[in-house]
């Protein structure tokens, strides 16, 4: 026998070996290819052990990965800020008026209730001749907007025509000049359609303002001021400055002081 | 009591606000002026026995009178406009500054002021005013308060 042939003979039983031994693992092997190459085997193989981790994670969520949702969670917030607040704004908005219309609807029974149990002579007397519900004014003296300043200016001067006031303020000569020094300011800063100033607000205070040809008037007003009420006070000078203009007719032959009796009659309340 | 509008304007470190805190006791702070460009005052005077109230609108200084908002001028009766004498270029916008104030409140009364009389000699103070083209109305000094009631007073009896 040659050494070649020697070699082929052992080459064989070694395949042999091999056969005798892997024939298992092959066997094992080629199942494996077959249930990773088949959808539907592979479905159910692996089917349940995601199913044992989706168990694990319903039990387990929060203490696995409360940390990396927090960060993730904190970062698209920062992201997306604005558009969070135009999101929420609205329904906020709803939610507060809703809010406040049951607190006012609470208030306002509770104050039905007050006045069933106590009495008061001069309230009564003041709902009989006016004619306005004793819880009415119950509100208005617990939820009060005051008029405290009205001033007449002269639109281009910044003259003071008169004033009114139930307080003693600086100088109202010098007010009514800031003042349309400030008006003039806003309008010649941001007019593009001659518009007018037509409130400045600071805290609690509103100053409402109303342009006329040749004046204006400004009215200071304390506390909460509803759209209403302002809507409403709009009309009311409205129709003061129609009736004044009246007056006014001649240039002013009407004196400041009898101009000041009608806006305090008319506005302020004392 | 009759109220009249008047405006103290010129270039800006003229000394307007200064002839202003002189004239009158402070009530608004300067911060108006660099917030609004302006500040208003008022002060009561007597004249001729008449009683009169002067309500005067302290403009911040502009290089030129046209970049100041017009409504501030608006329904003025008198005018100062004010130049620095140690500064002349002050006084060479003054004829195109007083030109367009006489076109956009012509009613009104324009006094001609040259201020900071205390930084001038006597013979830089006379060489000055004879290089003015315009006629000045009033040499002052807001710094020592030199003609400054008296420029108001004459204002004020122009106005009555």
């Amino acid at each position: 026998m040659t050494q070649g042939n020697h070699i082929r003979e052992d080459e064989r039983a070694l395949e042999k070996l091999k056969d005798i031994l892997l024939n298992k693992d092959r066997a094992e092997l080629e199942e494996l290819r077959s249930i990773l190459n088949n959808q539907d085997k592979l479905s159910e193989k692996v089917r349940p052990i995601i199913l044992s981790h989706f168990d694990f994670l319903k039990e387990n969520f929060s203490s696995e990965y409360e940390e990396i949702v927090n960060t993730l969670i904190d970062k698209k917030l920062k992201q997306s800020e604005q558009e969070l607040l135009d999101l929420i704004y609205p329904s906020l908005g709803k939610m507060i008026s809703k809010y406040v219309a049951l607190q006012m609807t609470t208030l306002k029974e509770s104050i039905e209730s007050s006045v069933k149990s106590k009495f008061s002579i001069g309230r009564s007397i003041k709902s009989m001749f006016t004619g306005v519900k004793e819880s009415d004014l119950i509100i208005k003296d617990a939820v009060v907007s005051t008029i405290e300043e009205v001033y007449i200016i002269q639109r281009d001067s910044g003259l003071l025509i008169s004033s009114a006031s139930n307080q003693d303020s600086m100088d109202r000569d010098v007010i009514a000049g800031m003042l349309t020094a400030i008006k003039s300011f806003v309008e010649d800063a941001f007019n593009k359609d001659a518009q007018d100033l037509e409130m400045i607000e600071y805290g609690s205070y509103k100053i409402i303002i109303r342009s006329y040809y040749s004046f204006y008037i400004a009215i200071a007003v304390s506390g909460a001021f509803s759209a209403t009420e302002q809507f409403e006070l709009g009309t009311k000078i409205d129709s003061f400055a129609e009736y004044k203009m009246k007056l006014f007719k001649g240039k002013y032959d009407i004196s400041s002081e009898e101009i000041s009796l009608l806006l305090e009659q008319d506005f302020i309340q004392k | 009591m009759i109220s009249k509008k008047i405006i103290l304007t010129g270039s800006f470190g003229v000394g307007k606000t200064s002839i202003f805190n002189q004239f009158i006791f402070q009530k608004f702070s300067d911060k108006y002026l660099t917030t609004i460009g302006v500040k208003v005052n008022k002060k009561t005077m007597n004249v001729k026995g008449q009683e009169l109230s002067l309500l005067v609108w302290d403009i911040a200084g502009e290089v030129t009178q046209d970049k100041v908002p017009t409504s501030y001028f608006l329904g003025a009766s008198g005018i100062i406009y004010v130049m620095d004498l140690s500064r002349p270029l002050t006084f060479d916008k003054a004829e195109e500054d007083t030109k367009y104030l006489k076109n956009l409140i012509p009613g009104a009364k324009l006094k001609l002021v040259g201020n900071k009389k205390d930084l001038l000699t006597e013979s830089e103070l006379a060489e000055t005013v004879a290089n003015i083209k315009l006629p000045i109305d009033s040499i002052t000094s807001a710094k020592t308060g030199e003609n400054i009631l008296e420029l108001f007073t004459s204002l004020a009896e122009d106005l009555i």
